[in-house]
């Protein structure tokens, strides 16, 4: 088994090995296709199947992390909402409280902004402003009294619009501020004045900090225009600009996932537009935990392939190994099986020439028993044998004609018994067909059978094994013979020609035919149509070993109730194997 | 008692010449045939007593001489001789009536003696 493995790994590494080990031993190649393709027919749909549940897992804790984030955002914006209505409420209820006259006094002004600045946290200063723009009351840490500000855009637009939240912008001290500006109407004087307060930027980065984020990620504000407005850690500073485009800003929360960011391969980019300031809030994730999960996962799970792969290739080894010594065994068998039916056949077939050549020596014998006894009963009876000179002549004539007879038949029976061990000789073949036909020319005379030899005159001679071809002819012709139906003129023709230096020989009768469904099974071993114990089965199964042996071919043609045909092909020079 | 009539049909005349030499030596009346046709027409121009009939003759097989025989005269007695060990038609011989087979070669007191037995066989009746 570890020679197998061995083998298996030999071929991955060199895949042409394949060849060589196969030309070397079939078995061996057959066991390292089947454990090959066992394994990969088992470890395939493990190798699929934990390919799509990883993808399937880390895309579900994706989605999740993705909604995890969202849901932080959109509490953070919301916290960041109401900060700022917080702020603008208390501006409006302190500008409805008291009158423009009160709050122009700083005294008055002093003690709102006290009390006031201890109820929200980072107030920076306070002041009155009326609708000239003129700052008339100022509270902080800086002398804006009298500041005019009519040339300011945010004075136009707390004008129009009543509320004003400012972009952030650097204070006197370079701290980073913005501003909150609320308009109170004077409806009898026609007239309006406005209170706007500084507030430090300081409490507003605190919400985003306060997100539960991690030490790679980020979360900020910009405005519109896409200037940061609170301490980023990795994306520039206050008043910076952001170092790449947002999206077209939408209702709510919107994550989106930037593949090129500058610091990291993959960010997931949040954001979303806060409801009464100028303000997005955006929340960069690099840390993405999502992916340090599966990785844990992963290393699980190449572990169980690897571990399933070992078990999966030691179980396919073995089956494979008793699969391929079953076979080998089994092949075996047959082998020997065949080689002893072989045998077998080989005797039934000098059983049948046996037979064949008995009645063709008992009629000479029975001559030569006559003729003798003849002349012994004449030598008894008569006194003088000299009377009978002429007579005693005539029958030892008759007597050495039997004899030769029997000589005839013995001596070619000996040369096709000799031949059957020679190898190749130079012959031709309607010789060696007449002469197969010699042993048959009686059966086929007293069975009135109509013999018709087609036999090409220039027929080229040909290098084979002489004597197996004729065994092949034999068993071919008495299948003819056996073929033909009583009461019904059997005709046997036997044709030769030659084509491409080869020589073909077709023997075509009008017996019984073969039905399609036994034609294709006729050169399998001990397949026969004839009648039990009349043939062995193994005629043809032999006639077509001896022919692919001699690098020829054995075409059979057959039409039920009509009769079969025949064709041996073998080449002019055949090399046996 | 007049001399045993018999009929020898046999293709290999050789065979059939001596053998029929030899029996008329030893006083049978003894005609010969080579095929099935002769045979028949020998027969109704002088009914043998017994048959010597060789079961593998060309033109017309030594069985369907057989039957002819046994349908012109049951009692006619036929033995059959044989060169070959066909067993399947010697035992259809027997079953058609033929009373004993001989294999070739023969020996000629056997034949005599078995020729003998068939014609009591058939004076009997």
């Amino acid at each position: 088994m570890i020679q197998t493995i061995r083998d298996i790994f030999r071929v991955i590494r060199h895949p042409g090995d394949l060849f060589s080990i196969s030309a070397a031993d079939p078995y061996k190649s057959l066991k390292i296709r089947v454990v090959l393709l066992d394994a990969i027919l088992s470890l395939l749909p493990l190798v699929i199947v934990v390919t799509i549940s990883y993808f399937w897992f880390q895309s579900i804790l994706k989605e999740d992390y993705r909604s995890q984030i969202k849901w932080q955002i959109e509490n953070t914006k919301q916290s960041l909402d109401f900060f700022i209505e917080e702020r603008v409420s208390g501006l409006r209820f302190i500008a409805s409280t008291f009158t423009y006259e009160q709050l122009s006094d700083r005294k008055t002004l002093a003690n709102v902004f006290l009390k006031f600045k201890r109820e929200v946290s980072g107030l920076v200063d306070l002041g009155v402003i009326d609708s000239n723009g003129i700052q008339q009351a100022y509270v902080g840490p800086y002398k804006l009294e009298g500041k005019d500000y009519s040339n300011h855009d945010w004075f136009d637009e707390v004008t129009v619009r009543n509320v004003y939240v400012s972009d952030v912008f650097m204070g006197y001290r370079k701290l980073p501020h913005f501003a909150i500006a609320v308009k109170r109407e004077l409806p009898e004087q026609g007239t309006f004045w406005i209170l706007r307060a500084t507030i430090d930027v300081e409490t507003l980065s605190k919400f985003a900090s306060a997100m539960n984020l991690g030490a790679e990620d980020d979360a900020f504000l910009i405005n519109k225009e896409g200037v940061i407005q609170t301490p980023s850690q990795f994306h520039g500073n206050v008043l910076g600009k952001l170092t790449f485009p947002l999206p077209g800003s939408q209702q709510g929360v919107t994550v989106h996932e930037i593949t090129e960011s500058p610091h990291h391969e993959c960010t997931i980019c949040g954001y979303a537009e806060l409801k009464n300031s100028p303000w997005i809030l955006v929340a960069m994730i690099q840390s993405a935990p999502y992916l340090k999960i599966p990785r844990i996962f992963k290393n699980e799970l190449l572990f169980i392939i690897i571990i399933s792969t070992i078990i999966g290739i030691i179980v396919v080894t073995r089956i494979a190994n008793t699969l391929v010594n079953r076979i080998q065994e089994a092949e075996k068998e047959r082998e020997d099986a065949i080689a002893q039916s072989e045998h077998a056949s080989k005797l039934a077939s000098v059983g049948r020439l046996a037979s064949g050549v008995a009645h063709e020596i008992n009629n000479p014998l029975a001559i030569i028993n006559e003729k003798a006894g003849l002349i012994k009963d004449i030598l008894e009876v008569s006194e003088d044998p000299s009377k009978n000179r002429e007579k005693f002549l005539g029958l030892i004539n008759s007597i050495f004609d039997s004899v030769s007879r029997c000589r005839t038949i013995t001596h070619r029976l000996l040369g096709f018994s000799r031949r059957m061990d020679t190898a190749h000789e130079l012959f031709d073949m309607n010789d060696a067909i007449r002469e197969v036909l010699g042993f048959l020319e009686k059966e086929i005379m007293f069975r009135n059978i109509r013999l018709e030899l087609v036999l090409a005159e220039d027929l080229p001679r040909l290098m084979s094994d002489k004597g197996q071809i004729q065994q092949v002819l034999l068993n071919i012709f008495n299948n003819a013979l056996d073929a033909l139906l009583e009461g019904k003129e059997g005709a046997i023709t036997i044709t030769t020609d030659s084509k491409d230096q080869k020589i073909r020989v077709s023997v075509s009768d009008n017996g019984h035919g073969i039905p399609k469904d036994k034609l294709k099974k006729i050169f399998e071993p001990f397949y026969s149509t004839k009648e039990k114990g009349k043939g062995t089965g193994l005629g043809l199964f032999i006639s077509y070993g001896i022919i692919k042996k001699l690098g020829g071919n054995i075409l059979v043609e057959s039409e039920a109730t009509k009769g079969t045909k025949f064709t041996i092909e073998i080449p002019t020079t055949s090399t046996s194997q | 008692m007049t001399r045993t009539k018999v009929l020898l049909v046999d293709d290999e005349v050789e065979f059939a010449s001596a053998l029929a030499e030899r029996l008329q030596m030893r006083n049978y009346e003894v005609r010969t045939a080579s095929n099935g046709l002769e045979a028949m027409a020998l027969f109704h121009e002088m009914p043998p007593d017994v048959v010597l009939l060789d079961l593998k003759i060309p033109g017309m097989d030594g069985l369907e001489i057989l039957s002819n025989i046994k349908k012109f005269d049951p009692s006619i007695e036929v033995l059959m001789l044989t060169g070959h060990g066909d067993v399947a038609s010697v035992q259809k011989g027997m079953q058609s009536g033929a009373l004993e087979y001989m294999m070739k070669p023969i020996d000629i007191d056997e034949l005599t003696s078995k020729i003998d037995r068939a014609r009591r066989k058939r004076e009997r009746g």
